[in-house]
């Protein structure tokens, strides 16, 4: 996806720019380098949806694993909604196998998600903890903050095993 | 519900308001307005930043002048003398137009209603009083 941004840029560059002199270089640069970090910086967040990647940030034996069916909404899921994904990525002794469909919550999310007392609350990633169908997590531990509205999607579990609740 | 303080600008966040970034290592970002989070994914110096010149520039704090001090503290008095010596004329006037709208319309005057306590009624409350 960069990479084709990023051609489609110089292409434009070079149309524009093909006839100035030696100073050109510089100024296609700058413009390149500013379009290029606006339209990355300022990127817009959106649900987890069908082949989203996320963080899996317990002990269960997964890395990385891919969204293949968001079990609420008709957009996607959210921060505390249930997902079915599918193991991308997994340590090679841990409870869960590289290929192997589990069910997920999601305990962080880049989308921001409005609260009950009318804020918003936005995280750095997209993370998930491995549950089995009973929503009981797989692993032992949960790693980096999780927010507190897990309790009222009853997954008290989780929140008891995380480090920080945001 | 509490009152934060952004991390940008450090005003008040009223409860409803505003938009909360949590890091991953926990730390917590508290935004009053989408003008400061954008500036803080824009990485800017909340220290350095012009665009809120104006909100500094109000309560200054003014440097110590010893003959400024020393006058203000001599006006208070005067000051306070002028404040009361205006209330006590506004008084005097509001008295007297309610006088003259009075006279003119004497039907907004309260009718003054009598009331007759019987002898029974004031024994029963005085021997309650006891």
């Amino acid at each position: 996806m960069a990479a084709i941004f990023a051609s489609r840029c110089s292409r434009v560059g070079r149309s524009l720019f093909g006839g100035l002199s030696n100073s050109s270089p510089g100024l296609f640069t700058t413009l390149h380098e500013m379009t290029c970090k606006n339209m990355f910086s300022q990127q817009q967040r959106t649900f987890i949806q069908m082949r989203t990647v996320l963080k899996v940030v317990d002990n269960s034996g997964a890395k990385k694993v891919m969204c293949i069916q968001a079990l609420k909404g008709k957009k996607g899921a959210r921060l505390g909604d249930t997902i079915i994904a599918s193991v991308k990525e997994a340590h090679p002794n841990g409870k869960v196998k590289k290929g192997k469909v589990v069910y997920g919550v999601v305990v962080r999310a880049a989308m921001q998600k409005g609260r009950c007392d009318g804020s918003e609350v936005k995280f750095d990633d997209n993370a998930v903890v491995l549950v089995d169908k009973q929503g009981q997590p797989i692993g032992t531990r949960v790693f980096g903050p999780v927010p507190h509205e897990l309790r009222q999607k009853k997954h008290v579990k989780i929140l008891t095993l995380a480090g920080h609740i945001a | 519900m509490r009152l934060e303080k952004c991390w940008f600008c450090s005003s008040t966040i009223y409860p409803g308001h505003g938009i909360q970034f949590v890091r991953n290592d926990a730390k917590i970002f508290r935004f009053c307005r989408s003008k400061c989070h954008k500036n803080f994914k824009m990485k800017r110096n909340p220290r350095k930043d012009s665009t809120f010149e104006f909100e500094r520039k109000r309560n200054r704090p003014e440097r110590y002048d010893r003959n400024l001090a020393e006058n203000v503290l001599k006006a208070i008095p005067k000051i306070d003398k002028i404040r009361v010596s205006r209330e006590e004329r506004h008084h005097k006037n509001n008295l007297v137009k309610a006088r003259y709208v009075l006279q003119q319309d004497p039907s907004l005057t309260l009718p003054k209603i009598k009331v007759k306590v019987s002898q029974q009624q004031s024994e029963e409350n005085h021997a309650m009083e006891e």
